[in-house]
């Protein structure tokens, strides 16, 4: 089947079958390998991107649902080829150990910021807690985040 | 780790032989090392290669699978080249002999050695590349090498005004010989070691542009999925091959070693045909019993044979005879997969008379022997590249990944990227093996006396040789692979180092105690096992600090000071424990609903105390906050160690919690995050963690955060519930 996407402001056009998950469509046929495949279920968070400005799991979203849409991906959160503020954070703080799962944790915490600037503590865990990470980067993610908000809490963690 | 300075420099002066070469077996150095004017590069040994244009680049033996290599190894070197790492360029070695880890005669990353095993040869090649450079700084200005420094990449003149850029004396830098011992940086003059506190792969890695094997794409390639048996040792008896071959995209299904193939224009189109086939395994040599017979297999055998002395002091036999009191308690631990988040993937491209590897592998060279068993090829012909691992945990130690790729990329002469489903890498998966622990203890007068061990399950080297032995003779005819295997066990504790997998931290049993007996019982369940992070320790750390926990209360006493009063003579040990201790303020009440627990375990030469506060919230089980002291010698990266401290205790905290493979009739049951979780962000304790200063050679820290956060946890809950729990993973209702 033909569809069109817009991937980071450009419109594409696709042959593929309508059931092809999103994520393989980037991946394979668009050829942005930036957002990875964890899970294939929809519950790890590492294949995120934004549709239409909201944050998806493109392992479990058929490309037809996304026909004719806006798809954000890690490649086009900043599109000035700067690094989005958050990004520059996650170098600063040292975020990614493996870093596998970071494009994904990246996506989300910019569809948080993008919808509440100064998130408390607790709206940062809810927001984050879908994105599993193995390596267990989580106090950084947070820290990270909070950089970026400007809402570092006091009670943050010893020695970082 | 002891080194002679004068025989690396051969290599530095681009003469044969070496110390790395030197650890190893029979071979020839394969790295060419000196000036090439065509290029402008010179390459000083086999890890830098400075340019004349300035750039540095740095080839890192170990792989970087989140534990900090990248940012780790190039610290050292850089530090005594007196470059900024960020200035280096590092990228990750072909299979060569100069690249393997002396600690196993291989090329792995595994072991928490990466530092461990660098930080002398590093640091001496940065060393001996910055001598050279400024005995040819020296030569040109004649002036005396000793008065000249380096600083930036640049040799500075004895005036302090002049300079010269590395880039500009590689060439002349290649004809200096340096004779006799080169001085090392003293440590009030580094810059960079343990105070380096960025990660060099950061950028790439917030970008989504670092390259993991999933993501390598090659001209023509095609995309794979296997079909595994549902049981381990299952064998493929038919399957409908033409109706699969119809498919949209579908190229070619066939029989493979490891079960059915489907080849695809896109991964897609594979993982979808892959539904429509149906095969019929033969099962009459598979795995058929379920995990609740495990235990009693290992119990069987435990009463069967007591199992061969590891180490024994005293005389624990006459103790149990004559002692006032003993103490018994069993232990089981169950199988645990690694879910790195990249599945196991790996792409091969055959083309007759040679073939190339992309894989995230934790053992380049044993990837070569894997494509090499699977083609008609010999090692020698296999380029392999490795690339960012998305986690490895162990688990990429095991190179049946690459088998598959291979097999399939030579059946279809072309290039070829396999993908493993989730459910595929859990039910695939070569586990953390199920341990069965019998301890027992002797008690006289509130003191003890006795300490009794009995390990049982099985070694890891069994499984892993059958790559790992060519590996080390990769000249050796390939019908020689599986006699090469069967020797490499015999030779055990002979000609290879003695398999640790199922004891290491039992037999390191530091408490001051008269009468010691460790045992291991070896029994084999036939269910496929590998490293796993923090592999024997992760199941001696739980049985031996849990113990030491009850023991504490049968003798009345508070579990930290009960620890200490046997520590007397392990100052290292005692430090750790004293400050997490005070660091986790153990003398000071815990909230309402909570308690503490606390355990101390070395492991990979690094000694680490833990104190977990945790509670039950909601009828679940809530870490709030674990605190750590850890002594790991010298400190290279800060941010890195408390980063792998941290890490690994979600890891360790993931399996005390939720870790548990299931078989049923032979089948893992598990499939996915949703029935085998792992931390999240919410389950997130804080963590503090505190580093001791020190002098001493760098030790382990990928691994050792994990061990001691187990049975800390569950001595807290023992705290707060009064119940021992002896079994994992650890539950809210025991």
């Amino acid at each position: 089947m033909a569809f069109n996407l817009i991937v980071n402001g450009e419109e594409r056009q696709l042959d593929v079958e309508g059931d092809t998950p999103l994520l393989w469509v980037i991946r394979d046929d668009l050829g942005l390998k930036g957002t990875k495949f964890g899970c294939g279920a929809g519950l790890c968070g590492a294949c995120t991107v934004h549709l239409n400005g909201e944050p998806i799991r493109s392992c479990s979203t058929p490309v037809e649902m996304a026909a004719g849409q806006r798809v954000t991906t890690i490649e086009g959160l900043s599109d000035d080829g700067r690094l989005h503020p958050l990004q520059q954070a996650w170098i600063d703080q040292g975020v990614p150990q493996c870093g596998y799962c970071q494009s994904g944790q990246i996506m989300t915490a910019a569809h948080l910021l993008a919808t509440n600037a100064s998130p408390a503590r607790d709206d940062i865990v809810a927001a984050m807690t879908g994105n599993l990470c193995r390596c267990g980067t989580y106090t950084r993610i947070v820290a990270a985040v909070e950089s970026v908000a400007g809402t570092q809490a006091s009670d943050q963690k010893e020695g970082a | 780790m002891s080194m002679n300075r004068r025989d690396f420099l051969k290599v530095s002066a681009g003469t044969s032989g070496g110390l790395i070469l030197a650890f190893t077996l029979p071979g020839c150095a394969s790295i060419q090392t000196g000036y090439q004017s065509e290029t402008g590069q010179w390459k000083p040994d086999a890890w830098l290669e400075l340019n004349k244009d300035d750039t540095i680049r740095f080839t890192l033996a170990h792989v970087e699978m989140g534990q900090g290599t990248y940012t780790g190894l190039t610290t050292l070197i850089a530090e005594e080249l007196e470059v900024d790492p960020s200035a280096i360029d590092p990228h990750f070695a072909p299979v060569a002999p100069e690249y393997r880890n002396p600690r196993f005669n291989l090329q792995l990353t595994g072991g928490s050695t990466s530092i461990a095993s660098s930080w002398e040869p590093l640091r001496v090649a940065g060393a001996s590349a910055r001598q050279m450079l400024m005995m040819a700084a020296a030569r040109v200005w004649q002036v005396d090498v000793k008065e000249c420094s380096a600083r930036d990449g640049k040799v500075i003149h004895p005036n302090g005004n002049e300079s010269l850029r590395y880039g500009q004396l590689v060439e002349l830098a290649a004809k200096e010989t340096i004779r006799g011992d080169v001085k090392l940086k003293p440590r009030s003059e580094w810059k960079y070691i343990g105070k380096q506190n960025r990660r060099l792969d950061a950028r790439e890695k917030s970008t989504g542009t670092a390259v993991y094997g999933i993501d390598v794409e090659l001209p023509g390639m095609v995309y794979a999925v296997v079909s595994r048996p549902p049981r381990h040792g299952g064998k493929v008896q038919s399957f409908n091959g033409d109706h699969v071959r119809g498919l949209p995209g579908v190229l070619d299904v066939f029989e493979i070693e490891r079960g059915v193939a489907i080849v695809a224009d896109k991964y897609w189109r594979a993982r979808k045909a892959q539904s429509a086939l149906s095969v019929s395994w033969d099962f009459s040599d598979a795995l058929d019993w379920s995990d609740d017979q495990v235990f009693d297999f290992y119990r069987a055998a435990a009463d069967d044979d007591r199992g061969a002395s590891e180490r024994s002091e005293g005389n624990y036999d006459k103790a149990a005879k004559t002692s006032g009191k003993i103490i018994k308690a069993e232990y089981a631990q169950p199988f645990l997969a690694h879910v790195t988040m990249e599945p196991m993937n790996a792409t091969v491209w055959y083309r007759g008379s040679s073939a190339e590897v992309w894989a995230s592998t934790q053992a380049p060279d044993l990837a070569r022997i894997a494509a090499a068993r699977m083609t008609d090829l010999s090692p020698s012909d296999i380029t392999v590249n490795t690339m960012f691992l998305g986690g490895g945990f162990g688990r990429r130690l095991t190179q049946d990944f690459v088998e598959e790729a291979a097999a399939i990329s030579f059946h279809m002469r072309l290039p070829v990227k396999v993908i493993w489903s989730r459910e595929e890498d859990i039910q695939h998966d070569l586990f953390r093996p199920a341990m069965l622990h019998r301890m027992a203890a002797t008690m006289d007068d509130g003191r003890l006396t006795g300490w009794h061990h009995q390990i049982v399950g099985p070694k890891i080297l069994t499984w892993f040789i059958r790559n790992a032995a060519p590996a080390q003779y990769p000249w050796a005819p390939k019908f020689m692979y599986n006699t090469l295997g069967k020797v490499g066990l015999l030779a055990e504790g002979i000609a290879v180092p003695k398999d640790m997998s199922a004891i290491e931290g039992a037999v390191g049993y530091p408490y001051n105690v008269a009468n010691i007996d460790i045992r291991h019982t070896q029994t084999d369940p036939g269910v496929p096992i590998t490293w796993w992070r923090s592999v024997g320790y992760s199941h001696n750390g739980f049985a031996v600090e849990t113990f030491m926990d009850e023991l504490a209360y049968e003798a009345g006493e508070d579990p930290y000071q009960f620890r200490r009063k046997l520590l007397a003579s392990e100052p290292r040990h005692l430090a750790v424990l004293d400050r997490a201790a005070q660091l986790a303020a153990w003398d000071k009440p815990v909230p309402d609903g909570r308690a503490r627990g606390i355990a101390l375990f070395r492991s990979f030469d690094t000694y680490i105390a833990q104190v977990v506060e945790a509670g039950i919230e909601n009828g679940a089980i809530r870490v709030y906050r674990v605190s750590a002291s850890v002594d790991c010698g010298q400190v290279v990266n800060p941010r890195i160690i408390e980063d792998q401290i941290e890490g690994g205790i979600l890891f360790g905290l993931s399996a005390a919690l939720y870790g548990d493979i299931h078989f049923k009739n032979g089948e893992v049951q598990e499939s996915n995050f949703h029935d085998y979780k792992v931390m999240s962000q919410y389950d997130r304790p804080e963590v503090a963690v505190d580093i001791v200063d020190s002098n001493e050679t760098p030790t382990g820290i990928g691994e050792p955060g994990v061990p001691p956060v187990i049975p800390a946890l569950g001595n807290a809950l023992f705290a707060l519930t009064g119940k021992r729990q002896r079994s994992l993973p650890l539950i809210a209702d025991a």
